[in-house]
């Protein structure tokens, strides 16, 4: 092993998670390269390799890739946060309406909706640390309260539109090449990535997750850290909530339902382990683009197109990936531990 | 007195929520509304029971809203075909038990976290049931309705069936050994192992039992109605879960029972009808079930902070 370590190296960076869901990515991307057709505003075939068709990719990502990045930290923890997606719908809502009603600036609007999304996720964190109720069910309760609160505020009918072109200019136009979002996109995964692998601060959430009881000897301060985890996945729930409504130029109360399963999926798919304690961020940002090639890329099959099911077949198809990627995860665990028991049980020889 | 604690002090809530709807809006107090409520929520009860034994079992279970339609979609495109109602009946509960077994292999053979296994055959069941169907109605032959009773009665015998099986649900978790089982292992899985108890069996049976009442529900709502909506089952799961840790069992496993989530469903069945009394907007109805979620799990966590001290 200490010889050829060239080799070895270049072996495990291939085999190791990341390897193989980069290849997984590639293969599906020559997959709908080959099979998918698009037909542009001129009803001229063109393929699915185009430059604005990988722009298209990157733009619908966004959404969901935050609430991926904000549910990494969580999961390392082995806690979970099914409101993202109905936090997304209430920042978005709000925003809308402090924009509107309430006559106050874009700027202004957005810093409320952030605040909004910070409380929303400060909720979570005080039942979750301070009475350390299970995230599963605290987060539950905030699912159906959120969108609740969004479907209550709009009364099931009210939608924000016409927002101004400085304000879409942030979800339809580019800067610098690429889609505006896509740079706080990037921002922010910079940013998470850091704060997980970087620093003993973020480290310190895989030591959590790995052993909450372990930590707390260690002399973490373990819920404050949770709060810290909960709390930013409600800020970051609230900048999708705003880069959602300026892709579609309104804001609405269903904005973003289901959005945690694609969420939950990609970080899973990612290779975080849904126990805690191991995962990383590059492995999140695989798995959004995995979700998000196999989404757009469906749309382009033509089977697809003439079934009129692009959006139900990759939900479908999303839940039997993230079944598919959990069984893998724990798959050979459980068959070492079975092939362990059964060595056991047989007679030993006498000594 | 104490071990009831919890039970009672949802029961109160209802009793006060019922006096207030007795002196605010004494039109509630109806027989023929009051029998529709009843027969609207009989199939909630039933799916709660399962759901009951599910948490008890310290797991959940999110996808019966899912589950649901599918069973009735399943059960009225085989009436629809001219299958006889008992046959019907029959395969709706299979669908729901295969379904459920699904989820059950997947938790409790490869030990994954229910949450996520039925968050994931949640989405998968309804897109795919969108994919297939489109959002199609099913006609349902005339005979199905009621079972071919008159409504009045169809009404009172789903009630009566409903509330006979909360009974066998109470004495079976409180006298069965089964049912001890389900809070040996909700309790803790390791101690329930080493007495003699195989965790994994008792968790497959409650995942594949929850199905199959979820299939009896399906079939139970579709005769109410001369089609089937296919959506009909969105947003059962938060209603049922809702009722279950309203009435005091404890998500963490072990606690809990069907009476105070029998009482939890019936104050939760009411505040609907509250909101449309007192001229609340029915659009609060998801926010407001949130926010009970949440002060029922403050409560109890509140309480075990007290106790701990």
């Amino acid at each position: 092993m200490r010889t050829a370590s060239n080799t070895s190296a270049w072996k495990s960076a291939v085999f190791s998670h990341e390897g193989i869901l980069f290849l997984v990515l590639v293969a599906e991307w020559v997959f709908f390269y080959h099979f998918g057709t698009t037909v542009n505003r001129h009803d001229v075939v063109v393929g699915f390799g185009t430059i604005d068709r990988q722009f298209d990719i990157l733009r619908h990502s966004c959404e969901i890739g935050l609430l991926a990045l904000a549910l990494t930290p969580i999961i390392l923890t082995a806690g979970i946060d099914l409101s993202v997606g109905s936090l997304l719908g209430l920042c978005a809502i709000l925003f809308g309406m402090l924009w509107h009603d309430a006559g106050l600036s874009i700027p202004v609007a957005a810093a409320g909706a952030l605040a909004v999304g910070a409380l929303g996720g400060g909720l979570n964190a005080v039942l979750i640390t301070w009475l350390r109720l299970p995230p599963l069910i605290v987060t539950l309760g905030t699912y159906s309260l959120f969108r609740g609160l969004a479907e209550a505020i709009t009364r099931g009918a009210v939608t924000y539109t016409d927002f101004p072109a400085s304000f879409l200019f942030l979800g339809q136009e580019r800067w610098c090449g690429l889609p505006t979002q896509a740079w706080i996109f990037l921002a922010v995964a910079v940013l998470i990535g850091l704060l997980v692998h970087r620093t003993t601060f973020g480290r310190s959430f895989r030591t959590i997750g790995f052993s909450p009881e372990g930590a707390r000897y260690a002399g973490l301060p373990v819920g404050r850290r949770l709060a810290l985890v909960y709390l930013i996945a409600g800020v970051v729930s609230a900048l999708a909530g705003l880069i959602y409504t300026s892709r579609l130029g309104q804001a609405k109360a269903d904005a973003g339902t289901g959005y945690e399963l694609f969420a939950i999926t990609a970080v899973v798919l990612g290779g975080t382990s849904i126990f805690g304690g191991v995962g990383s961020v590059t492995g999140t940002l695989l798995g959004v683009a995995a979700i998000a090639v196999l989404k757009n890329g469906l749309a382009c099959l033509p089977v697809v197109m003439r079934m009129n099911g692009a959006e139900e077949l990759s939900g479908m198809l999303t839940g039997a990936l993230l079944l598919l990627a959990l069984t893998g995860s724990v798959l050979p665990k459980y068959l070492s531990n079975w092939r362990a028991s059964h060595h056991s049980a047989r007679p030993q020889p006498p000594t | 007195m104490n071990r009831y604690f919890r039970e009672l002090s949802v029961a109160g809530a209802l009793g006060l929520l019922l006096a207030m709807l007795a002196v605010v809006a004494p039109a509630f107090y109806q027989p023929q509304p009051l029998l529709s409520l009843a027969t609207r929520e009989a199939p909630t009860l039933v799916v709660a029971c399962g759901m009951a034994l599910v948490i008890i079992c310290r797991q959940i279970d999110i996808s019966v809203g899912s589950q649901f339609s599918v069973c009735s979609v399943g059960a009225g495109l085989l009436a629809a075909h001219g299958w006889p109602a008992g046959l019907v009946l029959l395969a709706s509960v299979s669908i729901g038990a295969l379904l459920g077994a699904f989820n059950g292999v997947l938790v409790a053979g490869l030990r994954l976290p229910s949450i996520v296994v039925t968050l994931a055959t949640l989405v998968s069941l309804r897109q795919g049931l969108n994919l297939v169907r489109q959002g199609e109605f099913v006609n349902l032959p005339d005979g199905l309705q009621w079972f071919g009773l008159s409504q009045t009665d169809g009404q009172w015998t789903l009630v009566a069936f409903a509330l006979g099986l909360l009974l066998v649900f109470a004495v079976a978790l409180r006298y069965l050994s089964a049912g001890r089982f389900v809070y040996a292992v909700g309790t803790d899985t390791e101690a329930a192992r080493l007495a003699g108890i195989n965790p994994q069996r008792v968790t497959f049976a409650v995942f594949v039992l929850m199905g199959a009442l979820t299939g009896l529900a399906a079939m139970m709502n579709i005769i109410q109605s001369p089609q089937v909506q296919p959506l009909s089952g969105n947003g059962l799961e938060l209603k049922v879960i809702a009722a279950v840790v309203v009435g005091g069992v404890a998500i963490s496993g072990g606690r809990g029972s069907v009476w105070g989530m029998f009482a939890g469903l019936l104050l939760l069945a009411c505040v609907s009808p509250t909101l449309t009394h007192l001229h609340i907007e029915a659009y609060w109805e998801k926010a407001i079930q949130g926010a009970i979620i949440l002060l029922a799990v403050v409560a109890d966590g509140l309480r075990s902070r007290k106790e701990n001290r």
